[in-house]
C-alpha cells in the first residue's frame, strides 16, 4: 500500500493543476452542506469550494485507502472516523484549539472514535430505523419487530443495500452486541435476516424517498432527518421508534492526510459552527446539531419534528474489528447469495 | 512510408494502450493475490487465499467448507446476461432487416433514433422504466385496460432487470446487425424464392448465414456490459439476489475485501476473453470453410 502511495504521490504533479489560493475541495454525503452556506463562505473569503459526493461511508474510505484523493474535507460517521485514524489517512488538525471546538456541546467531546479531539468537529448526528406510510399502514410502530418479523407489512418493505446498517439493526432487536465476534450470535442475525427476505421487495438504497412516499412500499428502512424532510414534503410518513433502540450516526469534518487546502478546510470548519450558520445548516439539512444553535430561528422543535427528538435509546455504530466484520458479510452474502 | 515509421509511428498507440489497458488489468491482476488489508487496502505478496474463497468459506460452523454460493451468483450472471443478449437478437434482426428496407433518407432518420438513448445518461433511463413499471405506472395501466384486474406487480422481479438490460444495450445489437443486413443482396433473397424456398427458408438459409457477423458481433457487445452491470439489478430487480457487478462492489466497499473483489473481476475478465476466443475460433473455421 505504501509504494502505492508513493507511486501515486509521484505522479500527482503530473495529474493536478498546480493548488492555487483560495480552492477547497469537499467530499461529502450527497446534498448534506447547504448550498446557501456555500456561497456564502465563498463570498466572504473568496475561496472557489468544490463540491463532490458519496453516499456511503464506504465510499469515502475506499477514496481515501485508494491514496491522494485531492479532498480536502470529508464528513464521516463517527466508526469511520476511527477507522481513518487508525489507518493513517487523517491529519491532526489540533481540532480542540480550533473556535468551532468551542461551540461543540459537551456531550460529543472526548469520544470513543476521537479521545482527544485532534482530528474531527462533529457536524450533524441522528438516527437509522425505519419509516412506515401511514396511508397503507396503520398498525403499531413500537417495534424492530414489525420490521423484521412481520405480518402485516409482509411483501410491502425495503431494505437499504448498505449491510452495516441494517445489521445492525437487527443486532438491536435481538440484544446482540454490535461488532460480534461470535458466529453463534450472528447466526442468528443470519436466520433473522434469512426469515424476513420473503416479505422484502428490494434491498435498495436509492430512490427512497419515491418509493416509500408514493406507496411503492408500505414500509422502508431510513434516516430520521430524511422521514422528516419527506413528511414536510406531503408524503403520510412516520418514523418508527422501536423500543429497541435506533442506530446512531454522528458525522464530523476531518482533514484527509496530504490535503493541499489545510488553512481552507479549517476556516471553513469554523464558518460552519457559528451559531448563526449552524441554525442554516440544521434548517437545510434536517438532521440534529452537535454544536450550538440560535433557538429562536431553529425550525425545527420536538413538536413538529419528533424524528429528531428520539424518546427511545440511541446506541452508536462502532468500529468492527476485520473478525466482527467478515462475519458481517457473510450474513449479506449468505443472505442475497 | 519507411519500414521505420511503420513500427515508431505505432508507439503512441501502444503506449496507449499499454498504459490504459494492460497496466490497469496488470494491478487488478497484483491485487487480487495480494494481501488483505484489516480495514480495506491491501499489501503487495502472493497469496491466492482470493481465489480459494471462491470456492470454499467458512461456514455458520466456522469450518472452512465447499460453498457454491459464488458459482451460483457467477452463473445466475452468465445466465441473465445470455438472457437479454438472446432476447436483444430476436428484436434486433427484425428491426435491423426493416431499417434496411427503408429510404436512404430515412435509413439515416432511424439510426439515429436508434442512438438517440445513448445522448441520455444511463442512470436516468433506468429512472424512467421505475416510472413505467411502478405502482400505477404505465405498465399497470395498459394491463388494467386490457382487462387484467389484480396487478402482479412488475418492478423489482427478474422480469424488469430483464426489461432494463435489453433497454440499455439493445442499440449495440441492432446497429452492428444493421450494417450486416444492409449489405445483404435482395437478389439473393429473390433468387431463394425463384427456387420454391419459403420465406422462412429464405430467412434461415439466406439471411442469418449472411448477417451472422453482425449478430455474433452485436451478441458481444450486448453480453459483455451485462455482465457487469449493477444499475438494472439494483433498481429494476431490487437487489434481492446479487449479481457478480454488485459483489464486486460490495468488496471493494462493506466487506473491506479488496482482493476477493479483484479475483471476482478477474474471473469475470477470464469469462469475457473466453467469449471473445471461442468466437474468434469460429470465425476462423468459417473463413477457411469459404476457402
Amino acid at each position: 500500500m505504501k509504494k502505492i502511495l508513493l507511486a501515486t504521490t509521484l505522479l500527482l504533479p503530473m495529474a493536478l493543476p498546480a493548488a492555487a489560493e483560495g480552492e477547497l475541495n469537499i467530499y461529502a454525503w450527497a446534498d448534506s452542506i447547504a448550498p446557501e452556506l456555500l456561497e456564502k463562505f465563498t463570498a466572504e473569503t473568496g475561496v472557489e469550494i468544490t463540491v463532490d459526493s458519496y453516499s456511503s461511508n464506504e465510499d469515502a474510505l475506499t477514496r481515501l485507502q485508494a491514496g491522494s484523493s485531492g479532498y480536502d474535507l470529508i464528513t464521516p460517521s463517527q466508526h469511520f472516523v476511527k477507522i481513518m485514524i487508525d489507518e493513517g489517512l487523517l491529519m491532526d488538525i489540533d481540532a480542540s484549539e480550533m473556535d468551532a471546538y468551542a461551540q461543540v456541546e459537551d456531550k460529543w467531546k472526548g469520544q470513543w472514535w476521537d479521545p482527544e479531539n485532534d482530528y474531527s468537529i462533529p457536524l450533524a448526528y441522528g438516527t437509522a430505523g425505519f419509516a412506515v406510510n401511514r396511508d397503507l399502514y396503520d398498525g403499531p410502530v413500537d417495534s424492530w419487530s414489525v420490521l423484521f418479523e412481520p405480518t402485516d407489512l409482509s411483501g410491502s418493505i425495503a431494505m437499504l443495500s448498505y449491510p452495516d446498517e441494517v445489521v445492525s439493526a437487527a443486532e438491536l432487536y435481538l440484544g446482540v452486541d454490535y461488532c460480534s465476534e461470535e458466529t453463534s450470535e450472528m447466526r442468528k442475525v443470519y436466520d433473522l435476516l434469512e426469515a424476513q427476505k420473503s416479505s422484502v421487495v428490494a434491498y435498495t438504497s436509492d430512490n427512497i424517498e419515491n418509493r416509500i412516499g408514493s406507496g411503492e412500499v408500505a414500509a422502508h428502512f431510513w434516516w430520521d432527518g430524511n422521514v422528516l424532510k419527506a413528511r414536510n414534503d406531503g408524503a403520510n410518513l412516520e418514523f418508527a421508534m422501536p423500543k429497541e433502540g435506533l442506530v446512531g450516526w454522528l458525522d464530523s469534518f476531518v482533514v484527509p492526510a496530504g490535503a493541499e487546502n489545510v488553512d481552507n478546510a479549517k476556516a471553513f470548519i469554523d464558518f460552519m459552527s457559528t451559531v448563526e450558520n449552524a441554525t442554516i445548516q440544521y434548517n437545510y439539512y434536517a438532521h440534529s446539531s452537535p454544536v450550538e444553535l440560535d433557538l429562536e430561528k431553529a425550525v425545527y422543535t420536538p413538536e413538529n419534528a419528533p424524528e429528531l427528538f428520539p424518546d427511545v435509546p440511541v446506541v452508536f455504530a462502532e468500529a468492527c474489528s476485520p473478525a466482527a466484520q467478515d462475519l458481517v458479510t457473510r450474513v449479506w452474502t449468505d443472505l442475497l447469495q | 512510408m519507411s519500414k521505420g515509421f511503420r513500427i515508431w509511428g505505432l508507439v503512441p498507440a501502444w503506449a496507449l494502450m499499454l498504459l490504459t489497458l494492460i497496466l490497469p488489468i496488470f494491478i487488478v491482476a497484483g491485487v487480487s493475490v495480494g494481501e488483505r488489508g484489516a480495514y480495506g487496502g491491501f499489501e503487495w505478496s502472493f497469496d491466492l487465499t482470493a481465489y480459494r474463497q471462491i470456492l470454499f468459506t467458512l461456514g455458520w460452523t466456522d469450518e472452512l467448507e465447499f460453498d457454491p454460493k459464488y458459482l451460483i451468483i457467477i452463473a445466475r450472471t452468465l445466465g441473465y446476461a445470455a438472457g437479454a443478449t438472446a432476447i436483444s437478437l430476436l428484436l434486433a434482426l427484425p428491426v435491423a432487416y426493416w431499417i434496411s428496407l427503408q429510404s436512404a433518407r430515412d435509413k439515416a432518420l432511424l439510426i439515429y433514433l436508434v442512438t438517440l438513448p445513448f445522448w441520455v445518461s444511463m442512470i436516468v433511463r433506468v429512472y424512467a422504466w421505475l416510472i413505467i413499471l411502478g405502482n400505477d405506472g404505465m405498465a399497470e395501466t395498459v394491463y388494467r385496460f386490457f382487462g387484467g384486474s389484480d396487478v402482479p406487480g412488475f418492478l423489482f422481479t427478474p422480469g424488469a432487470m430483464l426489461v432494463g438490460m435489453v433497454y440499455s444495450y439493445i442499440p449495440l445489437m441492432i446497429l452492428p446487425v444493421y450494417a450486416a443486413v444492409e449489405k445483404l443482396d435482395p437478389a439473393l433473397i429473390e433468387a431463394s424464392h425463384d427456387l420454391y424456398g419459403s420465406r422462412w427458408t429464405a430467412l434461415r438459409r439466406v439471411i442469418i448465414p449472411l448477417a451472422s457477423p453482425g449478430l455474433v458481433g452485436g451478441s458481444i457487445l450486448v453480453f459483455v456490459p451485462c455482465l457487469g452491470t449493477v444499475l438494472e439489478p439494483m433498481l429494476l430487480g431490487g437487489g434481492r439476489q446479487l449479481m457478480m457487478g454488485t459483489l464486486i462492489q460490495n468488496q471493494f466497499g462493506g466487506a473491506r475485501d479488496w482482493p476477493f473483489g479483484a479475483a471476482i473481476a478477474m474471473v469475470l475478465l477470464v469469462l469475457v476473453v473466453l467469449v471473445l476466443i471461442l468466437n474468434a475460433r469460429r470465425a476462423t473455421r468459417q473463413l477457411e470453410v469459404q476457402a
